[in-house]
């Protein structure tokens, strides 16, 4: 499968790109000012340049959180406008979907207490500009799925995102923690399993105490492996 | 009150200016001035954060009439990063009273517009894809945001079809018949009106502090509903479409 990654400079894009190259032939991508070596430079802008970088793809694997850095109005306008840009590109060249990396800090502010699954309404801050346009840009692929340009995957993930597997995540002690490899193994499913037009996937390590419930991931990416760890807390 | 309007020289600020002139404080802000110099204008671009913010210093609410559609820039940079700049102004000097303002699809895009009925401004927003759906969509989601997390009340008054009065008949123009017209118009007067009634609405009479109405004058289709505006802002259209949507007399 070719897949197109954005943000590719970026930690988190780092580790999509690496986590997927196995098995993937990937166009790696980030704005002209982060490219480098394999790294493609796009502005994502209404224009050939981003008709080219989506050309051909099967996927994109757009980073919505901490994989771009700047205030408020460079963050709202790549989250919004350059991922409207992006999307409608990507569904005029025939790509079928997108998974969006989005985060679970958007649900936070929640008590830890509370059973929160994709059903629960997220709740962006005012004063993170990284969170509240990761969140528009969540807004900004639900759209595009509503029109049925594309089939749009939010995957919001844990955090902090700890290096390593599942005994790292759970030796950190953060109740919300992924770890590297189970971030780069749901992505590989997110990319083939049957999806729905729009859909929101909560992913954390499984661990006992666990914060956020991960039905979704459980049903669509066979992620964790067994439905009581999912469920877990 | 003081009052910041933002985007004052476009299509519907004159006649903004117009329903809260002598009543209010007026500082207007547009990218052109405009040719009446009664009130402050201050040159301004609504996606200049720092202009804004520096625009509504010593103002007691904040009116958006900013918007820019067809450039994907322009309209992403006024549409919706302007939402976040003013947001941030009325934070900034801690403005409590906001009126926003946008078109009726905003909310109810095709996926409402075309399928149902009685439309209501209660629903959950699906502007789909369009370019100034979407951008002014992803406005309002930021004045949302800032509104559940701060004490600050946002009116969003979303319009769509405007007629002039002269077109309308009656006492300003000719009879004008049959027209079949958007089941989402008003006349310009009623739009301005409808900013001020929001305007002056005590706050503690809205159910909350993020609240949207449908502003479009009396019309028979029931494909939206305006009853939300008149009963909680008292606003009522003063010109009647009857003539647009009435078939001319037969000629004996």
């Amino acid at each position: 499968m070719r897949v197109l990654v954005t943000s590719a400079a970026s930690d988190i894009g780092s580790l999509i790109s690496e986590g997927l190259r196995p098995g993937h032939d990937l166009r790696l991508t980030d704005l002209p000012g982060a490219s480098s070596g394999d790294i493609t430079g796009c502005d994502l802008g209404h224009d050939d340049a981003t008709d080219q970088i989506v050309a051909g793809v099967d996927a994109v694997v757009h980073i919505g959180y901490e994989g771009q850095d700047g205030g408020a109005p460079a963050l709202i306008d790549y989250h919004t406008r350059r991922t409207y840009n992006l999307l409608l590109a990507a569904s005029a060249a025939g790509v079928e979907r997108c998974i969006y990396i989005s985060t679970l800090r958007l649900l936070q502010d929640y008590e830890e207490n509370l059973t929160v699954t994709e059903r629960w309404r997220s709740l962006p801050p005012t004063d993170d500009p990284v969170l509240l346009a990761c969140h528009l840009g969540e807004v900004t692929c639900k759209e595009v799925a509503r029109d049925g340009l594309l089939k749009v995957a939010t995957l919001r993930l844990g955090f902090p995102i700890v290096k390593g597997d599942r005994s790292d995540a759970v030796a950190s002690g953060e109740t919300a923690a992924v770890a590297s490899d189970d971030v780069v193994a749901a992505i590989r499913s997110a990319l083939t399993a049957e999806i729905e037009q729009w859909q929101d996937i909560h992913l954390q390590s499984p661990r006992p105490g666990q914060r956020f419930l991960m039905h979704a991931a459980q049903k669509l990416l066979s992620y964790p492996e067994t439905e009581t760890q999912g469920a877990a807390r | 009150m003081k009052v910041l309007i933002l985007g004052g020289n476009g299509m519907l600020g004159p006649w903004v200016v117009k329903a809260l002139d002598g009543r209010h404080y007026l500082r207007v802000t547009d990218i052109n001035k405009p040719s009446d110099d009664r009130h402050e204008f201050v040159q301004l671009d609504a996606s200049d954060l720092d202009g804004v913010v520096r625009a509504a210093e010593g103002m007691d609410a904040i009116i958006n009439l900013s918007v820019l559609r067809p450039d994907r820039k322009l309209a992403f940079d006024v549409n919706t990063r302007g939402n976040y700049n003013m947001m941030t102004a009325a934070r900034t000097h801690g403005i409590r009273r906001i009126i926003n303002t946008g078109p009726h699809f905003q909310l109810a895009g095709p996926q409402f517009e075309n399928w149902d009925f009685d439309l209501n401004p209660d629903m959950p927003p699906q502007p789909g894809t369009r370019l100034y759906a979407l951008s002014k969509a992803l406005g309002q989601e930021i004045c949302r945001v800032f509104s559940e997390r701060h004490d600050i009340y946002l009116q969003t008054l979303l319009y769509y079809n405007l007629k002039r009065p002269d077109t309308l008949g009656g006492p300003e123009g000719k009879p004008v018949f049959a027209n079949d017209l958007t089941p989402y118009s008003i006349a310009w007067p009623d739009a301005g009106e409808a900013v001020r009634c929001a305007l002056e609405v005590e706050l503690a009479k809205l159910p909350s502090r993020c609240e949207t109405f449908f502003v479009f004058a009396d019309l028979p289709h029931r494909k939206f509903r305006n009853e939300k505006i008149k009963r909680i802002l008292g606003w009522q259209p003063r010109y009647h479409l009857e003539g647009l949507w009435n078939k001319p007399p037969v000629e004996a």
